[in-house]
């Protein structure tokens, strides 16, 4: 059997006296989806922090397809293949949504300075290439972004920056997107519309695995293949949503230990 | 059928462009001629408030902006030429009046340094306080090594580059430890270490300077000499003008190479959040530092010039107060603009020598023109456009 697209071993990181997260193990296989869902202040969104390189894990080993990527900086986990978005969005506000999602593929373009400064058409080739791919994902994304794509992303509304940050994860031609709580401030309407968008994306580029922080429960219980519970920094639970949900010490998570008695 | 169309409108556009474009930079070079050749105060007067009125006609009508900036992109070649055209015969209507030739080579080498501190402040947002030392460390590398070992200018030119370029990433090193206002308080400091270096070095002249630096030759033509062509005499002056005006035509060009690039693309995206940056594979202490080096390359081709220009540098022509204008002129401009961050160099190297008669409420006066400028135009005279892509 081939190396899982993600392997997380005994992960973990403390801030001074305090541990965030300790001891979580985690395997992502391709062309899935998996959520991660825990109560405020469990360490979700520090997991996915130190998946992706902005925090350096005091414990444990982060492997992606079988390579240890543990402790890169950022920017080069981005290059292997990790894009991710963040709990509340964060594009590039004042430059327009086609550079956006040009911004996305800078890990796959190669114009250094000297090529800028002495071969304009070398460099000029390679945007214009990119600006093309762009517009093809942004017009797979949704056709009312790519009518707006010389608009500063900066003017779009909540559903559409969601939309526009997925674009640019998907722009770096990734294997594994981590979303950060992508239905936070959607209404039901955009929240359908969402996981419409994130099953097409998946139908679309074959391989391609998704981990979602989440706490919209509908979206969690129809979207991923499995879910995992994170409380107190620990993974607690792994498996179906609809088993996950029975157990007891999930309920206690969510509920605390007197409402799960008194249930 | 469409074709047809399309060739229809553009043919139809094309007179109205190409006007657009002439009556632009004729008017543009007429009002900087009047601007540099007025003595009187009210005639200056009257000349910024001039511009003060256009300036607020784009901001109410931004229509009229929209309109030249589409003609200046379909008749582009012809832009190119009449600019460079301009460029060339320009010092033949300053009437051989050395004192404007003068103000109008040091706003050129100004306008070189902001377009420098622009792929900092204005692509990266990265507070460079210290463009200025780099300006300085320029000037005083080319001046030693023509005094000390007889090299040419021409020689000196890339030699002064490489070291400022070496010192630029010297700075950055330590200032990708810091962000926001404390690397603009180690960027402070390093200016700082430099002035003080300069002043109290013996090699360096200390605060005498260096004196008695060599006038450059090309082709057996010394710089000294005025320029006598087709019957007309230029004063000596001229020479570094056109110099001046080929590293700013270098500038420009290095600018708007960086800018449609990655590269430039990568500085926009630091600046805007670095770490969603971070997050899309741009290595931002690279992009950092690279900005860093950039900036001292082309800081110390204008010292040089500045060097051989004067032919007398000391410390006190680069301090402080140099870096704060350079900020000044990029913030005033546009940031990220390179039209913009030149208007705003010419507009305040210009400035306080246009209003000497307020004497000592000079700086006070310059200071209310940017004051309104920046109300009339509050993101800068020209502020940065959003990229086109495939002659859009």
């Amino acid at each position: 059997m081939t190396a899982p697209l993600l392997q997380l071993s005994g992960l973990g990181i403390r801030f001074g006296g305090i541990v965030a997260l300790d001891g979580v193990d985690l395997t992502v296989a391709p062309s899935t989806i998996t959520c991660i869902i825990g109560p405020n202040g469990a360490g979700k969104s520090t997991l996915f922090n130190l998946i992706t390189g902005i925090y350096r894990p005091t414990s444990g080993t982060v492997a992606l397809q079988g390579e240890d990527i543990t402790g890169l900086p950022a920017h080069r986990i981005a290059t292997r293949g990790i894009a991710r978005t963040f709990q509340s969005s964060r594009l590039f506000e004042d430059l327009s949504i086609l550079d956006n999602v040009i911004i996305g593929m800078h890990g796959r373009t190669r114009t250094g300075v000297l090529t800028a400064l002495l071969r304009p058409k070398a460099s000029r080739r390679e945007l214009g290439a990119c600006a093309k791919q762009a517009e093809t994902i942004l017009r797979g994304i949704s056709d009312e972004l790519h009518a707006r794509r010389y608009e500063p992303a900066g003017i779009l509304p909540q559903a559409d920056r969601r939309r526009l940050e997925i674009a640019r994860a998907l722009a770096s031609r990734p294997r594994l997107i981590l979303l950060d709580e992508p239905s936070s401030g959607m209404d039901d309407r955009d929240t359908a519309a969402l996981m419409a968008d994130i099953r097409r994306v998946m139908a679309d580029n074959p391989g391609l695995s998704f981990l979602i922080i989440e706490h919209d429960m509908r979206l969690v219980a129809e979207l991923p293949d499995s879910v995992v519970v994170i409380d107190y920094g620990r993974k607690i639970a792994e498996g179906a949503f609809a088993e996950v949900r029975r157990l007891p010490r999930v309920q206690q998570a969510y509920l605390g230990q007197k409402a799960v008695e008194h249930a | 059928m469409s074709t047809t169309t399309l060739t229809h409108v553009q043919s139809r556009a094309a007179l109205p462009a190409g006007l657009t474009v002439a009556a632009t930079e004729i008017g543009g070079a007429a009002l900087l001629g009047a601007f540099l050749l007025a003595e009187a105060t009210p005639m200056v007067l009257a000349l910024l408030a001039l511009m003060g009125g256009l300036f607020a006609a784009l901001q109410l009508r931004p229509l009229i902006e929209e309109e030249i900036l589409r003609a200046f992109h379909e008749a582009r070649g012809l832009a190119t030429v009449l600019a460079v055209t301009i460029v060339l015969i320009y010092p033949f209507f300053l009437g051989g009046n050395t004192y404007a030739l003068h103000l109008l080579i040091v706003s050129l080498l100004y306008s070189v340094l902001a377009l420098a501190l622009n792929f900092q402040l204005g692509s990266a947002n990265i507070p460079n306080f210290a463009t200025g030392a780099t300006y300085g460390i320029g000037a005083y590398t080319s001046a030693l090594l023509a005094i000390h070992l007889g090299w040419s200018f021409w020689a000196t030119l890339p030699a002064a580059a490489i070291v400022a370029t070496v010192f630029g990433f010297l700075l950055g090193i330590p200032s990708m430890r810091t962000r926001d206002s404390y690397l603009a308080l180690v960027t402070i400091a390093f200016g700082i270490v430099i002035h003080q270096m300069l002043n109290n070095l013996s090699w360096t002249g200390g605060p005498n300077g260096l004196v008695g630096i060599p006038a450059p030759s090309l082709l057996g033509h010394s710089f000294m000499q005025p320029i006598e062509l087709f019957g007309f005499r230029l004063p000596s002056q001229a020479n570094f003008y056109y110099l001046s005006a080929a590293l700013l035509g270098l500038a420009i060009l290095s600018a708007k190479r960086l800018h449609e690039s990655r590269v430039g693309l990568a500085w926009n995206a630091i600046r805007a959040d670095e770490l969603a940056a971070k997050c899309q594979g741009i290595n931002v202490v690279w992009y950092k530092i690279l900005a860093f080096g950039v900036d001292a390359f082309l800081a110390a081709f204008a010292g040089t010039i500045y060097a051989f220009y004067i032919s007398y540098i000391s410390p006190d022509n680069f301090t402080f107060l140099v870096s704060v204008t350079i900020m000044t002129m990029v913030i005033v401009g546009g940031m990220d603009n390179t039209l913009g961050v030149i208007l705003g160099a010419f507009l305040l190297t210009m400035l306080p020598e246009k209003l000497r008669v307020f004497s000592d409420y000079r700086l006070l006066f310059v200071s209310v023109v940017v004051i309104l400028f920046l109300i009339l135009r509050p993101k800068g005279l020209f502020p940065q456009r959003q990229r086109h892509y495939g002659g859009q």
